[in-house]
């Protein structure tokens, strides 16, 4: 053990977990996969007072068809998203996305909540979430609560958790079958975080697009959904897209940052051919159908 | 250099046999793919406690007070030193080659600190966790100072070691340009300047650094630490903290990669060892990869720029080098890299060199080896060939086959008077192209660019001296000692070390041929330094050529022994006798025959029944002194394609055309490649440690720090050119190989895709946005780090003594005659000597002497104050050493011209 001290807590249920959080004010930190945070306690980067471990906590896993949509508990293993049939059928996108999330190994221990929960702007998941219009389901003792995902991030690892409150689903709405899935992500190695990238679904409906959901990863300090994009999008066949109009349109939302690794304005130009691609890709697919 | 040392045998053409040239299975892999190998981490011994270090959070300040007071009161926690505690030691943190630091270097910070993560305090506890609570507990004052980051940096601000005159660490070659060298340049039809940057690298090996010091005793100390060479580690340790009357012996049986970094103990390692000794309980400290990314030494960052003059052929004229290294603030060694410009034209027909290459002193974490240390020889040379080949409209193969020395023209010497007998680029270079289809590659690249896609083919050869021995203290020859165990099985005990190399496997199939046993008979021991004898271990690609040969020479000692018995035995004749599988037969005579294990029971418990005179048991050993260098080439060619969009960089191909003389096992001999070529990918495209501009580390973590992974990695294609060496066995080293060629292989295939849109300069790593930027002629790149910002004054600069002017003339008299205390700072680091002059009216007489030896001279002239005289030395090769000193009352100053070294400064005081 190298971490700093802390007490240590594995509740069964929900609200145990509820309770413990609450009765920390502020101390506790919830481990789940642990392959963000596990680096983070042995370098004593992280240093909470208390770990609330939700592995134990069996409300809190599994993938389910609920009214309306698909239901994920938040400590359900990236693995088993690949593994789903639902998900595979009913949502493309996920898998896709959750392919590019670490490694074979981190994907074994690494929970789809926890990556929903971190709040990393590069992060796969968190886009796939906005772009597809999931509600994050959040409890404490003081009662749940339903927020959007494209209002659950506030900022770089900042959400509008409180430090009482508990992810304790992430509910997706259902998309029309057959729904296209669009996924076009730069990292510098697989399984990095986005250098940019950018994450959608068109539904169509008599030939024309009647759903659109568009959101980019590392375009901004959260991830972003492209509005006006898809409002360009919406009403068109796939022939009739204009990929570059939409996808400048989409960089224009965006508010990208200088880092070490490269440029806002690299982000902009190549987050704007990325997008541009995948839709050319979708146009082509589409007369290929 | 050759007729320094006589090899003891020459190689007889490429060793094949049974197992010697095949694809054995690696004998230490069940045990590490079990995961039963044994690292630092994996040792405990009782009573063993954990140390933490509290780090400086700053760069470059003075120490104002430290208050271990709350630290103290945390239970678990036994003792808290700072270099005052450990300052009885005086330990001497020397370099790899046994010299003393120039700048006062020690295990814990002592009274200023020059570096973010340098250790201040350390804290001795229960377990690593409560060390590392009452580490953070710790208190200290720093008053802050402005640091000096980078070279330029270094070049403009106040000294980072207070006393100091200048930033430079170390200087080689000449400030000015030779003015018969500058009129070559400026005479010449063509003049490519191209300036090459590498950013500073971590060595990153998986295993961490790591110690468990166990003393026992007064008298006695065992080091299980992570390290190139047990044995190195044992006479550094003896040697740094001046206890030759204590028995010290290093263990490491298995180690997760050194690259450099492991080749002797360094501050936190030594820290822990000097506490352990003065708390008197086991210590063990395991570095984290925060700690190796922050304080453990690192590599590269350098700068060079060489200027090439050519005719309007593409044929060599004439050259310049200009090199910078950034040493941080407490190198292990004070570096200046000579080796890159005694090889940066090595396999080139190149008439005029010139060079000045100088290491800097800044607030950054020191300098310390890594894979392939003069690695920018051949990344300036072979990047600036290909500019120069699209200036001249040449083919970058045209301009490699006009200039390279062939096979056929050999032996002659390189403009740095390196003699060269069979180095065989050139050769690796046609076998290269015989394997790749480079017409259809161009093809297939004009038809790529027709459809906006960029593809580019790049092209590399180059030589390195490997298995280098007898020049200098610690680059011995290798000891391989041998046993027919009673049981008639083999075992060895080497001078090596492995680190991943398998050289109990290549070994092991030594042995077995040339005992003619098999080779599941036969066990190696090594990493431990009470077995074998001294060697450095890994380092500079020597265990395959001289402990190949080592083991080789010490077999067919003992097989010798063996014929020698049994023709005694069996009564025939010695050359009758063959072995082969554990069994000896006699040739044309079935009826006598006598296995191994019957053999050596007789030699180990019949003594009576051996010949007169004849030694009992069935031992032999034998120290291998190769020559003094042996030459590895190779030519590798890549395939990449950088995306037009976003500026990625994708490797289609990579073939690898080496000559590694010998392959011992060509699967050993591919990984070894592999492995280099992997770290040369890492450093053109992902990995970087940066500073901002407090010196602060932005790569502290493996997600900023980017490794190369196995997806970044392409399937290799080999080509084997190999050609026999003249060391016994044949072989080649091919240690570093990769990582010195996989650089410019991969920068001139980037270059080549993009050619159409203009050059790509060579500042790594070379990102998509750096790329980009090239196709789209505008800067995508993100903003560079802006210039320091003083929170403080800086410490003033101490003033520098005056330096004679050399046409100054003394007051008095001048008293030469008497003995002089000298240092001399040469490549390897400070050398100490005493001079004794005689003047005798204007004559001068007198002698050198260092540990080394002693060098006289005579019929030298004295001109006033002003000394002038030669001396010639073999070692490490043969040259003329010019001095021309100064004299000023009882100092002693000037330089020393040392033939292809350059110049070295020369410092000193009457005794």
């Amino acid at each position: 053990m190298k971490p700093a001290p802390f007490d240590y807590y594995a509740p069964a249920t929900i609200s145990e977990a509820c309770q413990l959080l609450s009765e920390a004010s502020g101390g506790a930190t919830v481990i789940a996969g642990g392959q963000t945070l596990m680096p983070l306690l042995n370098l004593r980067m992280s240093q909470p007072f208390i770990l609330v471990d939700i592995n134990n906590t069996a409300e809190m896993k599994g993938i389910s068809a609920v009214d309306g949509g698909i239901r994920i508990g938040p400590a359900t293993r990236q693995y088993e998203v690949l593994e789903s049939e639902l998900l595979v059928e009913r949502l493309p996108l996920l898998v896709e996305a959750v392919r590019h999330v670490g490694h074979h190994q981190t994907r074994n221990r690494g929970t789809v909540g926890g990556s929903i929960a971190l709040g990393e702007p590069a992060a796969e998941l968190p886009a796939c979430a906005v772009a597809l219009g999931a509600t994050i389901d959040i409890a404490s003792v003081r009662g749940t609560r339903q927020v959007p995902a494209s209002e659950f991030y506030l900022g770089p690892f900042m959400t509008v958790l409180e430090p009482d409150e508990l992810v304790t689903g992430i509910t997706f709405p259902a998309w029309p079958a057959g729904h296209l899935p669009l996924f076009s992500e730069l990292a510098q190695r697989p399984g990095d975080f986005a250098l940019v990238g950018v994450v959608g679904a068109l539904a169509l409906e008599a030939g024309k697009i009647s759903r659109a959901g568009i959101a980019w990863m590392a375009m901004g300090p959260t991830p972003l959904k492209a509005t006006a994009a898809e409002q360009l999008l919406l009403g068109k066949s796939l022939a009739e897209i204009d990929p570059q109009a939409v996808a400048e349109a989409a960089v224009a939302e965006t508010a990208p940052f200088d880092d070490k690794r490269t440029s806002a304005e690299y982000r902009r130009t190549v987050g704007a051919r990325l997008l541009a691609r995948a839709l050319r890709e979708l146009t082509a697919q589409g007369e290929a159908a | 250099m050759t007729n320094m040392n006589a090899p003891e045998e020459k190689s007889a053409g490429i060793l094949t046999g049974k197992y010697i040239g095949q694809r054995v299975h690696r004998k230490e892999d069940p045990r590490l793919l079990t995961g039963h190998g044994q690292f630092v981490d994996d040792v405990s011994v009782p009573g063993q406690l954990h140390v933490a270090f509290t780090r400086s959070p700053v760069a470059r300040a003075s120490i104002v007070s430290i208050s271990s007071d709350y630290a103290r009161e945390v239970p678990g926690v036994h003792a808290i030193y700072t270099q005052q505690d450990l300052a009885d030691f005086n330990v001497d943190m020397i370099s790899f080659f046994l010299a003393s630091p120039d700048v006062k270097t020690t295990p814990l910070a002592d009274g200023r600190v020059a570096y973010v993560g340098e250790p201040v305090v350390m804290v001795i506890a229960d377990s690593r966790a409560i060390a590392e609570d009452a580490a953070s507990l710790v208190e200290v004052e720093y008053a802050e100072e402005t640091p000096l980051i980078t070279i330029d940096d270094a070049r403009h601000g106040a000294p980072v070691h207070p006393g100091r005159e200048d930033n430079i660490a170390a200087q080689m070659g000449e400030e000015e340009i030779d003015e018969d060298l500058e009129a070559l340049l400026q005479a010449a039809p063509h003049l490519v300047t191209h300036k090459v940057v590498h950013q500073r690298i971590s060595q990153s090996p998986m295993e961490t650094r790591g110690v468990l010091a166990d003393p026992e005793g007064p008298k006695e100390l065992t080091l299980y630490i992570t390290c190139q060479s047990p044995h190195m580690v044992e006479r550094w340790t003896s040697l740094a903290l001046g206890k030759p009357d204590m028995a010290i012996r290093v263990i490491a049986k298995d180690v997760g990669g050194g690259f450099g970094l492991k080749n002797h103990p360094w501050k936190e390692e030594v820290a822990v060892i000097l506490a352990a000794l003065k708390f008197r309980r086991p210590l063990k400290w395991i570095e984290d990869r925060y700690e190796n990314l922050i304080g453990a030494n690192q590599a590269r960052e350098q700068e060079m720029t060489l200027q090439v003059a050519l005719d309007n052929d593409g044929k060599l004229l004439a050259s310049h080098g200009d090199y910078s290294c950034n040493n941080g603030a407490f190198p292990q060694l004070s570096e200046c890299n000579i080796a890159v410009h005694m090889f940066v034209w090595g396999a080139y027909k190149m008439p005029a060199y010139g060079f000045l290459t100088r290491g800097w002193y800044t607030n950054t974490v020191g300098y310390a080896a890594y894979r392939g240390p003069w690695a920018m020889e051949s990344l300036v040379r072979e990047t600036a060939l290909d500019v120069a080949a699209r200036r001249l409209g040449i083919d970058p193969i045209e301009i490699r086959r006009k200039n390279l020395v062939t096979l056929s023209e050999q032996p002659t010497e390189s403009c740095m008077q390196i003699p060269l007998e069979d180095v065989t680029p050139a050769e690796c270079l046609e076998k290269l192209l015989g394997y790749f289809d480079v017409d259809a590659f161009r093809r297939e690249q004009a038809e790529a660019r027709e459809q906006g896609r960029y593809l580019g083919l790049g092209i590399a050869a180059y030589i390195e001296p490997t298995g280098s021995a007898g020049a200098i203290a610690t680059m011995t020859g290798e000891l391989a000692q041998v046993r027919i165990e009673p049981t008639g099985k083999v075992t060895a005990t080497m001078s090596t070390h492995s680190q991943g190399h398998g050289t109990q496997t290549t070994m092991a199939q030594i042995f077995a041929d040339r005992l003619g046993v098999s080779y599941e008979d036969v066990s190696v021991f090594e990493g431990d330094s009470s077995r074998g004898g001294f060697s450095p271990g890994a380092a500079g690609s020597r265990q395959g050529v001289i402990a190949g040969g080592a083991a080789i020479l010490a077999a067919d000692k003992l097989a010798e022994k063996v014929r020698t018995l049994a023709a005694h035995l069996l009564q025939v004749e010695a050359a009758a006798i063959a072995i082969d599988a554990g069994q000896i037969s006699v040739a044309g005579n079935p009826d006598k025959s006598i296995s191994l294990g019957e053999l050596a029971n007789i030699a180990y418990g019949e003594p009576d029944r051996l010949p007169p005179g004849m030694e009992s048991g069935l031992e032999a050993q034998h120290r291998y002194q190769p020559p003094p260098m042996t030459f590895a080439s190779a030519a590798n060619a890549c395939v990449v394609e950088v995306d037009r969009d976003t500026g990625f960089v994708k490797i289609q191909r990579w073939i690898s055309s080496e000559d590694c003389g010998t392959p011992l096992n060509p699967a050993v001999v591919e990984g070894q490649v592999s492995g280099g070529l992997a770290q040369a990918i890492g450093m053109v495209l992902l990995e970087e440690v940066g500073f901002d501009e407090r010196g602060n580390p932005t790569a502290a973590t493996y997600k900023d720090y980017m490794m190369p992974a196995i997806s970044d990695i392409p399937t290799f294609e080999f080509v084997h050119a190999n050609t026999p060496s003249q060391s016994v066995g044949g072989m080649r080293g091919v240690g570093e190989g990769g990582a010195i060629i996989g650089a410019p292989t991969l920068v001139n295939a980037i270059a080549d895709a993009l050619a159409p849109f203009g050059e790509v300069e060579v500042n790594l790593p070379l990102t998509p946005a750096k790329l980009l930027s090239v196709m789209e002629g505008r800067d995508l790149t993100p903003p560079k780090v802006v210039a320091p910002v003083a929170v403080e004054p800086v410490a003033p600069a101490p003033v520098a003594e005056p330096v004679p002017a050399a046409d100054a003339t003394p007051a008095g008299p001048v008293v030469i005659d008497g003995d002089w205390k000298m240092i001399l700072s040469t490549p390897m680091g400070p050398q100490e000597m005493q001079g004794h002059f005689e003047t005798s009216g204007d004559n001068l007489s007198g002698y050198l002497s260092s540990p080394e030896g002693q060098m006289e001279f005579t019929g030298s002239v004295v001109n006033g104050n002003n000394l002038v005289f030669d001396l010639k030395v073999t070692k490490p090769m043969k040259i003329t050493l010019k001095y021309n000193l100064l004299i000023d009352g009882d100092k002693i100053s000037g330089k020393c011209k040392m033939g292809i070294f350059g110049s070295a400064k020369l410092t000193g005081e009457r005794l």
